[in-house]
């Protein structure tokens, strides 16, 4: 994007070959995505609305599909996903009618042709996501649902101070190693900005634990989770920071088993395309009641002239 | 990854091309099924269609004023 509005945080390019290069291993890896898609398959299941049409953005190796191709009502199942790689994987699933290979920040989806858009953990390496969200919400036919679970700023926050505290030691200084991740509250002001109807916003946390901190780094770069932020240093980091950072981890945070706790913070994003029939506020000043009559109905109306609303 | 040329002749759903616009303009995409590609007049890209899966990445695009024979060649 050449937008100057736009921040640029990740260098999308260098995203979608970790992307790439994930695809061959990608079933080894999944496991995090797998979760959150049952979990997102749950929140649907809070709806009584059935989605014909339906797209699954950033569908990765397609951890979704099985759970959205079993819904009832679904006839047309989309995938969209950033790597070409990933996108041949998800087709192969068999669960989708067609994929594509697109940008989350470019969709190439016309103005409302499609009931339900769902994203499973997708969208936290996009740099323009007010757009990302826009480009949804004109996506969907009015009163279609947008559902999208991402990663929130609690995430790998051991690692996060461990990775700093490690550089400051070994590089004696510190630069960006993970990614700024968005904050629950951001996420319901970007809904609302993007033009969803009764945007909602909660999130989950999630602890995984691991032997030690080096299987957690060999599952983010299986995942295609690695630093990808435009301002990391350029340099190879030197073996000795990942060492000392492992070292930290284990130090400050290792259970009585010896495992190592990370935690996820998933969150998630639901919100409506507008539509006549949807709920809203009534204008400020168009009550055609007092409230104090309504809290006490024995008040002579009118007692305080100038104060009804 | 090898199969960095369109292969002409793979199917695409129809549904999808109905709803499908060129991501750079959000203007209509004709599907040109000789040469595999779903081509945006107003962008003057191509994009290519790989194993029936649209990629719809403006940096993986052929410019329409290029030649289609060399533009096919892997890049590198």
């Amino acid at each position: 994007m050449t937008d100057a509005d736009t921040m640029t945080v990740f260098d999308r390019r260098l995203h979608r070959r970790r992307r790439d290069r994930s695809a061959p291993t990608w079933t080894q890896f999944d496991f995090l995505f797998r979760d959150v898609a049952e979990r997102l398959d749950e929140r649907l299941d809070d709806i009584r609305r059935r989605f014909p049409v339906a797209l699954d953005l950033s569908c990765r190796g397609g951890a979704l599909g099985a759970h959205l191709r079993r819904r009832p009502g679904l006839t047309t199942l989309y995938g969209c996903e950033l790597s070409p790689a990933l996108a041949r994987q998800a087709a192969a699933t068999g669960c989708y009618d067609a994929v594509v290979a697109a940008d989350e920040e470019a969709l190439p989806f016309g103005t409302a042709g499609l009931d339900l858009i769902i994203s499973n953990l997708g969208l936290h390496w996009t740099n323009d996501l007010p757009g990302a969200l826009i480009q949804a919400c004109h996506a969907l036919r009015p009163d279609g649902f947008f559902l999208a679970a991402m990663f929130g700023g609690d995430s790998l926050i051991e690692l996060r101070h461990c990775l700093m505290d490690a550089e400051i030691a070994v590089l004696g200084g510190v630069s960006p190693r993970i990614s700024p991740f968005a904050g629950v509250r951001d996420a319901g002001a970007l809904l609302q900005r993007a033009g969803f109807a009764l945007p909602v916003v909660d999130s989950d946390t999630l602890t995984v634990t691991y032997d030690n901190p080096f299987r957690l780094f060999a599952d983010l770069r299986g995942m295609g989770e690695t630093n990808s932020v435009l301002d990391r240093r350029k340099v190879p980091a030197p073996r000795a920071l990942f060492v000392e950072a492992a070292r930290l981890y284990a130090e400050r945070y290792a259970g009585p088993d010896g495992r190592i706790p990370a935690t996820v913070q998933v969150i998630y994003l639901a919100g409506w395309a507008p539509h006549a029939s949807q709920q809203r506020p009534l204008k400020p000043g168009s009550a055609q009641f007092r409230l104090e009559d309504a809290l006490n109905p024995a008040a002579v109306p009118g007692s305080r002239p100038g104060s009804d609303v | 990854m090898t199969d960095t040329k369109s292969d002409p002749g793979s199917n695409v759903d129809p549904k999808l091309l109905e709803i499908l616009v060129c991501p750079l303009t959000k203007g209509p995409l004709r599907y040109d099924p000789a040469a595999g590609e779903l081509i945006s007049d107003r962008a003057g890209l191509a994009y290519p269609i790989r194993d029936g899966i649209p990629i719809m990445l403006v940096d993986e695009a052929r410019p329409l004023d290029s030649d289609p024979i060399t533009d096919a060649l892997p890049p590198r």
